[in-house]
């Protein structure tokens, strides 16, 4: 976060500090008076931006208890329910859930905590939410001293701090997970090391009581302090098996935080803005109310942020949408100059034809209409003399009615034109110089016939000079005339694919 | 999070940028959307007109080709009178030329009005109608090869297009039956057809 506003608040005493880009800008004190809460209003107006709030005050209680696992709004219910139970009288509680058991029901185990002094808190946070500042949460020292204890070997951890304007804080964490804290005040007439010895043996001996230590169990005790004052504690710390002493510097803590700020005593509130700056916990004893102007602030943010990617989403497929348009817009200009150029060829053909009397189609329909009804009508020489040239091989066979006519129903044989009609030719005629050898008038008529269809017809005999059939009936027929051998038979042809002329030649 | 009157001032300009947005968003998409529009319906109808001009050109050398292959014959149609009206006088005058030619001992012959002829099998005749005028004929022959040189002459002689049909050949009856066949008529003929006209439906002017 680019600006930040860190308040670090003890019993009678709020220290601000306004950090911009990781570096403290502004620092200011205000005394928990009426005058200071005024400073204190007059400084907020001049920072507006989110502020964090971590107190550091005796009164914080914490209580352990196994809860069932719940989820949802059973679990919100539940936590309500404890609330009310252990701290009724303050608005800044919280549960924090340290992990749940692996065994038995496998409750929670959660740690309840408050600060259970609210007006202490409540004039200054009045402030702020009154100056609209966005409160990002409230937080404690032991909430946010986890961190320091992380890499620590030992499951049984004291840690032993100095703030400042609270003083000595002592708090325990039992395999990584706070269990209690202590904040002694450190009066003036004493010394931070002198602090340290005094209330070392009264925790150790406290912890010893409610049985969060172990029989047995040596506390690790590791002690945030300047160099000056470590030289001091290694001379003065007792020599005991229970506890056991590692006295860390508080200025390579801050090199390693990359802290920009010089230690000049064992003072740790700066270890803990910056932790608490760095990494907030999300749990914290803050509620709605108190972030009213944070989560407005984030909804204001999303707003911004909502509004800023619809706009660049549009104006992405707008961008996108032009640059396709314009590959349109290209092909455009192509295809109307390749339409110019087919135009201009077109119109350099149609120029070039000579001043005819029809369209170019029209002359195609009609020259096909007449080639295709040329193929239809034969002239009578190609019908008559094909049937001449059989009947003249046949001199018994007097002709006496020849007719044909044109039918497209005529079934259609192999190697002829199915789209041009059939020829159908009926040839009657009577059968000379047989005397009455009927066995010889039947055998040369069908001879005829033979004849005819060498010559591609389908000859069907009509009437026949005599019916020798069994159904039939038969006269003498001695005293007949030659008329009595009459006969008629029925010729379909179509004309061979060589015989018609070919549509796609002009007729000859 | 709830939201009261006294929070609209601080969430203002955000509100004010979600709509501006909004709009912004909103009339940019139309306007663009517009564009599309009206770009892509330009390249559709360049398109359009690319395709009907190659239409055309195919259109154009068809045209060419076939002006090159059709014309002459075309020409010869209209010079037959076989396109455009019928013209009945030029056959009845080529009938009596016929007559006139003594090809066959004597003939007969009755023209009924047009109609649409329509061929079988079927024709596809373009842009023209297909009209039909029924002529038939009735011949007194000495022998069949009149027929044949009858037929064979009346295209030459008679501007048009005769479509014969169909014809019958008989016996005359013997002479003392039919007086004719004392001037040596030996067959009587009957044939059926019509003339053809090919009428545009589109004439141009």
């Amino acid at each position: 976060m680019k600006h930040a506003l860190l308040l670090f608040l003890s019993a009678d005493h709020l220290h601000a500090q306004h950090m911009v880009s990781g570096k403290i800008a502004v620092t200011r004190d205000f005394a928990d008076s009426t005058h200071g809460r005024e400073e204190f209003r007059s400084f907020l107006k001049s920072v507006k931006c989110p502020a964090y709030l971590l107190t550091d005050l005796i009164e914080e209680d914490f209580r352990h208890e196994l809860v069932p696992h719940l989820t949802g709004r059973k679990r919100a219910a539940l936590l309500t329910r404890k609330f009310e139970q252990y701290y009724r009288g303050t608005p800044f509680r919280q549960a924090t859930l340290l992990h749940r058991q692996k065994s038995g029901r496998r409750d929670d185990d959660i740690l309840f905590s408050a600060l259970t002094n609210p007006t202490l808190i409540m004039n200054w946070v009045a402030i702020i939410l009154e100056q609209k500042i966005q409160l990002i949460g409230i937080y404690s020292v032991p909430q946010i001293s986890a961190p320091l204890v992380k890499n620590n070997p030992s499951n049984h951890i004291l840690l032993v701090t100095w703030e400042r304007y609270s003083g000595l804080r002592q708090t325990y964490f039992s395999n990584k997970h706070l269990q209690i804290s202590r904040l002694t005040p450190v009066h003036s007439a004493l010394t931070f090391h002198d602090a340290v010895v005094n209330e070392l043996s009264r925790t150790f001996q406290y912890l010893k009581s409610l049985s969060l230590l172990p029989t047995d169990q040596t506390l690790d005790v590791l002690i945030l302090c300047h160099n000056d004052d470590r030289i001091e504690l290694q001379v003065k710390l007792p020599e005991t098996h229970d506890m056991r002493y590692d006295l860390a510097d508080i200025s390579e803590i801050g090199q390693q935080l990359k802290l920009d700020y010089y230690f000049s005593d064992s003072d740790a509130s700066q270890i803990f803005l910056h932790y608490l700056a760095a990494h907030p916990p999300k749990i914290n004893y803050a509620n709605a109310t108190h972030t009213h102007f944070h989560d407005l602030g984030r909804f204001k943010t999303a707003l911004y942020l909502a509004s800023a990617v619809l706009l660049l989403g549009v104006i992405l497929w707008v961008v996108d949408n032009s640059l396709r348009s314009t590959e349109e817009t290209r092909e455009t200009s192509e295809l109307k100059t390749e339409t110019q150029s087919i135009t201009k060829e077109v119109k350099q053909i149609t120029s070039a034809f000579p001043n005819t009397y029809a369209p170019a189609g029209d002359m195609k329909a009609g020259v096909s209409v007449m080639r295709k009804l040329n193929q239809y009508s034969p002239p009578p020489l190609r019908i008559m003399s094909r049937i001449s040239n059989s009947v003249g091989r046949y001199p018994q066979i007097q002709l006496d009615e020849l007719s044909w006519q044109l039918s497209a129903n005529e079934p259609v044989a192999s190697n002829t034109v199915a789209d041009v009609p059939a020829r159908v030719i009926i040839l009657k005629g009577h059968l000379v110089d047989f005397a009455n050898d009927y066995r010889a008038v039947l055998n040369y008529l069908e001879s005829f016939q033979r004849d005819l269809e060498e010559n591609g017809y389908q000859v069907t005999v009509l009437t026949r000079p005599f019916d020798a059939s069994p159904t039939g009936s038969i006269a003498d027929q001695r005293d007949s005339t030659s008329s009595t051998l009459s006969f008629a038979v029925r010729l379909t042809r179509r004309p061979g694919i060589n015989e018609v002329p070919d549509i796609n030649r002009p007729p000859t | 999070m709830k939201l009261s009157r006294s929070d609209l001032p601080i969430l203002r300009w955000s509100i004010l940028a979600a709509c501006a947005s909004a709009l912004i968003s909103a009339s940019m998409i139309y306007l663009n959307s517009a564009h599309i529009g009206n770009t892509h319906n330009e390249l559709l109808h360049a398109r359009k007109m690319r395709n009907d001009a190659r239409t055309r050109l195919v259109a154009a050398h068809e045209d060419r080709d076939n002006m090159s292959i059709y014309s002459k014959e075309y020409g010869d149609l209209l010079k037959r009178k076989i396109v455009g009206d019928e013209q009945r006088l030029d056959w009845i005058e080529g009938m009596e030329k016929l007559r006139l030619m003594n090809l066959v001992w004597d003939f007969r012959y009755n023209i009924s009005p047009q109609k649409t002829y329509t061929p079988n099998p079927p024709i596809s005749s373009g842009n023209f109608d297909i009209r039909y005028s029924e002529m038939k004929l009735q011949f007194d022959l000495l022998h069949e090869a009149q027929l044949v040189d009858f037929f064979a002459a009346l295209p030459k002689k008679i501007p048009g297009w005769y479509q014969l049909e169909g014809c019958t050949l008989s016996r005359s009856a013997p002479a003392e039956e039919n007086p004719a066949m004392s001037s040596g008529v030996q067959l009587k003929a009957e044939c059926t057809g019509g003339w053809i006209t090919l009428k545009n439906r589109n004439p141009q002017p």
